[in-house]
């Protein structure tokens, strides 16, 4: 039975001329930390809006927990949201906006859920300080508090390091980790693969409003690692010369001819010079090392141009 | 529905702004009364010092600019715009029906800041006529139910005109600018043209200003009925296109 809690298909949106999203299609599974990627302007926001119940698709379906779902459809109600600015009256305290959404909610208990969840993204001491005099480290984390306010199965937060110093951005992540370590399935979009590589479980790189790959941690970081590809006549002879003579113990052997060298101590010359002293033919070697954001900016076509 | 009344009606009432209206609006209201003995005013030959509560309304009330109907507009674009402006819609809306009874708790939270600041007329009025006419002789209290629920009825149809008004154009200065010229009644004498030119035509009675500020008889049941068919014609029109609206709405 399939586990996708989110599923779209051939989902669509455009705004007049202007296509925004183009006929995506991916899954969602339960506990995954899904990274949605794409420059500014490649359709993130409109995306993660259909799939939270805020706009409609111009054409494709959504389906939350294995239901279609359309309209005002009461499974929107398990997502919880921060996209783009946390939605806070700036003239409100912390308390004083979750309470409004509580009461929204109908929740009984308020106020001890709402220290717990202040608690928890660790503005406790905040009080009577209103949302308008925060940092945007705070006001994000208010924002996933908010968005946590419904106990949701689902967390969607678009960009939600926008504009944070390096500690607020590794809070959100330990935050992000925390929340998933509990069995909630969390969506999250960046333009910065490097930071989504820090926590997501899979990636969907989307460019004008496409998904161009969707890939798990592990096919990313294979394609992405720093590598020896060695190609040779007999692979199953040559590994215990590289084992022996050079200590090489992390490798992958890909096919007959094919050993892919991991271990970072050992340089492409060095294994040429042994296996030549060993009379064994060495018919190509290769040095394989592709950043994150190389590997990014290759899939979108973006060759020179510099995230931040 | 619920849930978003109590909220709305919670910001509604711990907004300071609200208040903070209804304190400038009473000294304003108390000082046009000052200068009304200052200097004067007679409707209809009768001297205004002299009308009783009823009369007194209404002759305030067809004054042009009607200050009520400014406090109305200011307070609907303030009291949508200020949530959508936050985004604070999105902690909710994706909530099943939370997109009608959003709406509809608008159009409540409207209708009660209405009846707050016509309380707040006639209690001013009272304070005001008491001190500086030397009397606030109520009339005929049913004569005066009518004429204030009426009135009340009639700017609470206009208050989800402004409403409908803001949510299309998602702009707090747009929406105030034809607010305020629909409180002036721009497109009631416009209308009004046009009925002088075409005999036998008068669409401008059915306007919802031009009904504001028409000075009626109340005993008279007909001048009653077409008071609250034009309230309740607008009431209910302006809040289905709005609730209308606001479930197609993409939110951006």
């Amino acid at each position: 039975m399939s586990q996708a809690i989110i599923e779209v298909n051939q989902l669509t949106k455009r705004f007049k001329s202007n296509v925004a999203v183009e006929k995506v299609d991916f899954q969602i599974e339960r506990g995954d930390i899904f990274g949605l990627i794409g420059q500014n302007g490649a359709g993130k926001s409109t995306l993660l809006k259909m799939i939270g119940g805020l706009m409609y698709p111009t054409a494709g379906d959504i389906h939350l927990f294995d239901r279609t779902v359309e309209g005002n459809h009461p499974y929107f109600e398990r997502m919880g949201l921060l996209i783009e600015d946390a939605g806070l009256f700036p003239s409100y305290s912390a308390y004083e906006n979750l309470d409004l959404i509580a009461i929204s909610y109908g929740l009984k208990d308020r106020k001890n859920h709402i220290y717990d969840l202040l608690d928890l993204v660790g503005l406790e001491r905040t009080n009577k300080k209103k949302v308008r005099n925060f940092s945007m480290g705070m006001k994000q984390r208010l924002g996933i508090a908010a968005a946590l306010l419904g106990s949701p199965d689902v967390l969607i937060l678009d960009e939600p390091i926008n504009g944070l110093d390096p500690q607020g951005i590794s809070d959100i992540r330990e935050l992000i980790l925390k929340l998933n370590q509990s069995g909630m399935t969390i969506i999250l979009s960046s333009h910065i693969l490097e930071e989504l590589s820090k926590v997501a479980t899979k990636y969907a790189i989307l460019h004008e409003g496409k998904i161009m790959e969707i890939n798990t941690k592990d096919e990313l970081l294979s394609k992405c690692e720093e590598r020896i590809e060695l190609e040779v006549d007999d692979a199953k002879v040559v590994i215990p010369v590289l084992e022996n003579r050079l200590n090489v113990r992390d490798y992958k052997v890909i096919d007959d001819q094919t050993v892919y060298v991991y271990d970072t101590h050992v340089q492409s010359q060095q294994i040429v010079n042994v296996l030549v002293e060993e009379k064994m033919a060495v018919h190509s070697i290769s040095k394989h090392k592709q950043s994150l954001e190389q590997y990014f900016l290759e899939r979108t076509g973006s060759r020179g141009v510099t995230y931040a | 529905m619920l849930n978003i009344l109590k909220m709305d009606l919670h910001r509604f009432l711990t907004n300071k702004v609200l208040y903070l209206m209804l304190l400038i609006y009473t000294a304003f209201q108390i000082f046009g009364i000052f200068m009304m003995k200052q200097y004067p005013v007679e409707y209809d030959g009768v001297p205004v010092s002299s009308l009783n509560a009823s009369e007194f309304i209404q002759v305030g009330l067809a004054q042009t600019p009607s200050w009520v109907l400014l406090y109305v507009t200011v307070f609907a674009v303030y009291f949508y715009m200020s949530e959508l402006n936050s985004g604070f819609y999105k902690n909710y809306v994706s909530m099943e029906g939370a997109r009608i009874h959003s709406v509809l708790s608008k159009v409540f939270i409207l209708g009660l800041f209405t009846l707050f600041i016509m309380l707040t007329m006639v209690i001013s009025d009272f304070i005001g006529r008491n001190i500086f006419f030397g009397h606030a002789s109520l009339g005929d209290v049913g004569y005066f139910m009518k004429v204030f629920f009426g009135q009340f009825a009639l700017h609470w149809a206009f208050s989800v005109v402004v409403l409908l008004l803001t949510m299309l154009t998602k702009n707090a200065i747009v929406s105030l600018g034809i607010g305020v010229a629909i409180a002036l009644n721009v497109p009631g004498m416009v209308i009004e043209t046009f009925d002088t030119l075409i005999d036998g035509i008068n669409v401008s009675q059915f306007m919802l200003i031009n009904t504001v500020k028409t000075i009626r008889d109340f005993h008279d049941i007909s001048e009653v009925i077409h008071v609250a068919s034009v309230a309740i014609i607008y009431l209910v029109l302006f809040s289905f296109i709005a609730v209308r609206y606001k479930v197609k709405e993409d939110l951006r």
